[in-house]
């Protein structure tokens, strides 16, 4: 567990640097976990759709999507996915995105 | 914390019905074999160096045999005659809160089960049999990390344990198949779904579909190139996975291998394909019959053997040139020093690369990458699996390799870490991927 | 025949039978059938788990700690020798000075692997009472063998010693001068089945 300081807010991170409570993400939340977490100083557009579509998401279904509707919904080739996001889409693009951490294998 | 919080409020709920039910799993795991083993540590502490937990944190806690120690002391009360009359002289001690604790922070927080000490042990004890049967005692007393179970509990509800949906599942299949047309220039290309009597029935690890199918892209484009007659499941039984391994639950361990059993009876396959994973091959090959108390009707291979066969066969031609940087190796415990699979990477890999590295120790020897054991699963323990993986790191870049392969996803995932934490600078890569991109006409 | 040697020969006796039932024990957890078709020789994995597989070039834990392999090869052999004389002295057949010395250089070894044992807190924490009193019953018995062969007097200490030693045998830790056999079998059978030992050779050196 680790505190995250936001906004004069204390907010937890889980082990993993996961947002503990993940309704409490925002934009500029994820601003401060790309740089801490993906060593990312700024978000180019295309970041920014991968992370909204996973957080509209996991709104949704309380999931992290497959990464071949993150593809689908925002044109984005696979290949720059990875690109985007070194962690990955799992430790990555869902980490800045607010999501817990997927069980299995990431 | 939470975390720590959640299993200090399960210790303090054990009772002695607890205690005695998990001496009761404990008893029913050990063989011949373990008695034998849990009555020989002479306590030398020469295994201590061989554990990446001592190696980079050298503390008394991490030594293997300090690990055994914990679970010997328990047996030679209950098992040992002089355990039971003079427990103070040869360190016995009951069953209890403490000792379930310490059992605890041995063998899930520090192991991951890799069974580099059993190769260094001075009288030859396989300690990981210990600490398995320790887990499964844990286990029936409730004390499995609950992320851990999660995993499990996940695979034996979903058939595969990131819960994707058979709809999920059939259309990254099919999204994967458009991909490798494109790739190939072949529309004749497949990712063949449920193709009754196929020789081969491939099965994944659920982080390829959901977050990194490249990899499942690079082994079905070999089988293209080999035309392999070959198939996927649309149902349960194409999750290669088995946390079954690390939570020692053999229940539940036997429960996800009869997906791959019946997927294999349900399309009449030849032989099952164990994708690149450590943990799922030794699940499936070699765990799974003796969870089921069962032989199996057909054969199982992993697809490193597969492609070294192509290799010899000729069915593949590969071009080392298009691999050009230096590339080092990943011996996966599970799939190399207990599984028996040693070989056939070199040799695909050799072929496939312009320059190969061996990691100094390797093959039954290598070092885990910290992932294994289900640590990858076990959030608390996070801190020390990164450190331990340290050796890791180490190891890697001594080879000054810029590509390390592993056949492994879940190693695949600690090494994306280790990259990250100790700024690496390397690729990771899965050896399918390395020789996708090598094949030539 | 002097009570004390009686009382060796009966010690022995007794360690003996407290060992086979103590190895009877362990073996009655019983070996079940697997049902995973081998890939390899469960034979030829003990048989080099017994061989190459203990030798130096084979384990790193031994190429890291030379000196206490060095030490704990020459306490073994030190006791080896110091049960010869033993036999040789209850049968009263001449008993060579060479074996003496062997006793005595093991003793050494026993004492500098008592000596790591005290020192080294990783080792303290590791040890129970049992590992300090085997050590010093071995270690007693080597050094008070190599002694009383070389010289005369001390022997009824020295057969004492023998007997404290046999009969303690079972109970500690030394009973790993049975298990060890069983355990290096297992083991290697286990490898050996998954086709991890022997390992292939024309390979490169596996530092
Ligand atoms: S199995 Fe691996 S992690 Fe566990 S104690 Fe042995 S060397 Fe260490
Ligand atoms: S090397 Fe083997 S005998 Fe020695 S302390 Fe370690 S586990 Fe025990």
């Amino acid at each position: 567990m680790s505190i995250l300081e936001f906004n004069g807010k204390q907010l937890e991170l889980n082990e993993e640097g996961f947002l503990v409570n993940p309704s409490i993400w925002t934009e500029e939340l994820a601003l401060v976990l790309a740089r801490q977490e993906e060593s990312l100083d700024q978000l180019s557009e295309d970041h920014w759709a991968v992370i909204r579509f996973i957080r509209a998401h996991f709104l949704e279904n309380q999931a992290a999507p497959m990464v071949r509707s993150i593809c689908k919904s925002t044109g984005i080739p696979l290949k720059r996915i990875y690109e985007l996001f070194a962690s990955g889409p799992a430790k990555g693009a869902c980490k800045l995105a607010g999501l817990p951490k997927p069980d299995g294998c990431v | 914390m939470p975390e720590f919080d959640e299993l200090e409020a399960r210790l303090a709920a054990l009772t002695e019905a607890d205690f005695a039910c998990g001496l009761e799993v404990f008893r029913g795991k050990l063989t011949a074999a373990d008695a034998s083993y849990l009555n020989t540590c002479v306590h030398c502490g020469l295994c201590a160096e061989s554990c990446h937990y001592f190696r980079m944190d050298p503390e008394l806690e991490n030594i293997p045999a300090a690990k055994l120690k914990k679970i010997a002391m328990v047996f030679k009360r209950e098992y040992t005659t002089v355990g039971r009359f003079a427990p103070g002289l040869v360190g016995a001690k009951a069953m209890d809160t403490d000792m379930a604790r310490a059992w605890v922070d041995a063998v899930f927080g520090r192991c991951s089960l890799c069974g580099r000490c059993s190769m260094n042990c001075t009288v030859g004890i396989a300690l990981p049999r210990l600490f398995r049967a320790a887990r499964a005692a844990l286990g029936a007393m409730g004390l499995v990390p609950s992320d851990l179970q999660a995993t499990v509990d996940t695979a034996l509800q979903h058939g595969n344990n990131m819960a994707i949906s058979k709809t999920d599942w059939v259309e990254t299949v099919q999204w994967i198949e458009e991909e490798l047309q494109l790739e190939t220039g072949d529309p004749e290309a497949r990712l063949p779904l449920d193709r009754q009597g196929a020789k081969i029935l491939f099965t994944v690890n659920p982080r390829e579909p959901k977050f990194f199918p490249l990899s499942l892209q690079a082994s079905a484009k070999v089988f293209w190139a080999a035309k392999e007659d070959w198939t996927l499941t649309a149902d349960n039984g194409w999750d290669l996975t088995n946390y079954g391994l690390f939570n020692c639950n053999d229940q539940e361990a036997g429960a996800l291998t009869q997906n791959l059993v019946d997927a294999m009876v349900r399309l009449g396959c030849e032989t099952l394909v164990i994708g690149e994973c450590g943990h799922g091959y030794a699940s499936a090959r070699w765990e799974g019959p003796e969870w089921l108390q069962q032989e199996y009707p057909f054969k199982v291979k992993s697809i490193l053997e597969l492609m070294d066969e192509y290799l010899r066969e000729g069915r593949i031609k590969v071009d080392p040139a298009k691999n050009p940087k230096p590339v080092t190796l990943h011996d996966p415990c599970n799939l190399v020093r207990h599984g028996g699979i040693c070989e056939a990477q070199r040799r695909v890999l050799q072929a496939s690369a312009a320059h190969f590295i061996e990691m100094t120790p390797n093959r039954e020897h290598n070092f885990c990458c910290g992932g294994g054991g289900g640590q990858l699963a076990m959030g608390r323990y996070k801190g020390r699996r990164l450190q331990s993986g340290g050796m890791k790191a180490q190891q890697i870049r001594d080879t000054a390799a810029e590509v390390v392969v592993t056949p492994c996803h879940n190693c695949v995932d600690q090494l994306m870490e280790l990259n990250k934490e100790y700024k690496l600078k390397v690729q990771i890569k899965t050896v399918a991927e390395v020789v996708a991109d090598a094949l030539v006409s | 025949m002097a009570p004390l040697q009686l009382g060796v020969l009966l010690a022995a006796a007794g360690s003996l039978t407290a060992l086979v039932l103590e190895f009877r024990g362990a073996k009655a957890f019983g070996t079940r059938r697997l049902f995973a078709p081998p890939a390899g020789d469960a034979v030829a994995g003990a048989r080099y788990a017994f061989t190459k597989g203990m030798a130096p070039q084979a384990k790193e834990s031994v190429r890291m700690n030379p000196l206490s392999y060095l030490a704990g090869v020459l306490y073994h052999g030190g006791v080896f020798a110091a049960f010869a004389l033993l036999g040789l002295r209850l049968g009263n057949f001449h008993r060579p000075k060479a074996l003496a010395a062997l006793a005595l250089v093991g003793a050494l070894g026993g004492f500098a692997l008592f000596g790591k044992r005290l020192l080294k807190a990783h080792l303290r924490g590791l040890s129970s009472p049992d590992d300090f009193v085997s050590n010093i019953l071995a270690t007693a018995f080597a050094t008070l063998a190599g002694a009383v062969t070389l010289r005369q007097g001390l022997e009824s200490a020295w057969l004492m010693v023998a007997i404290a030693l046999l009969v303690y045998m079972p109970i500690g830790k030394i009973r790993h001068c049975v298990f060890f056999f069983s355990t290096r079998y297992h083991s290697g059978a286990f490898f050996g089945r998954r086709g991890v030992f022997p390992p292939a050779t024309n390979r490169p050196e596996r530092g």
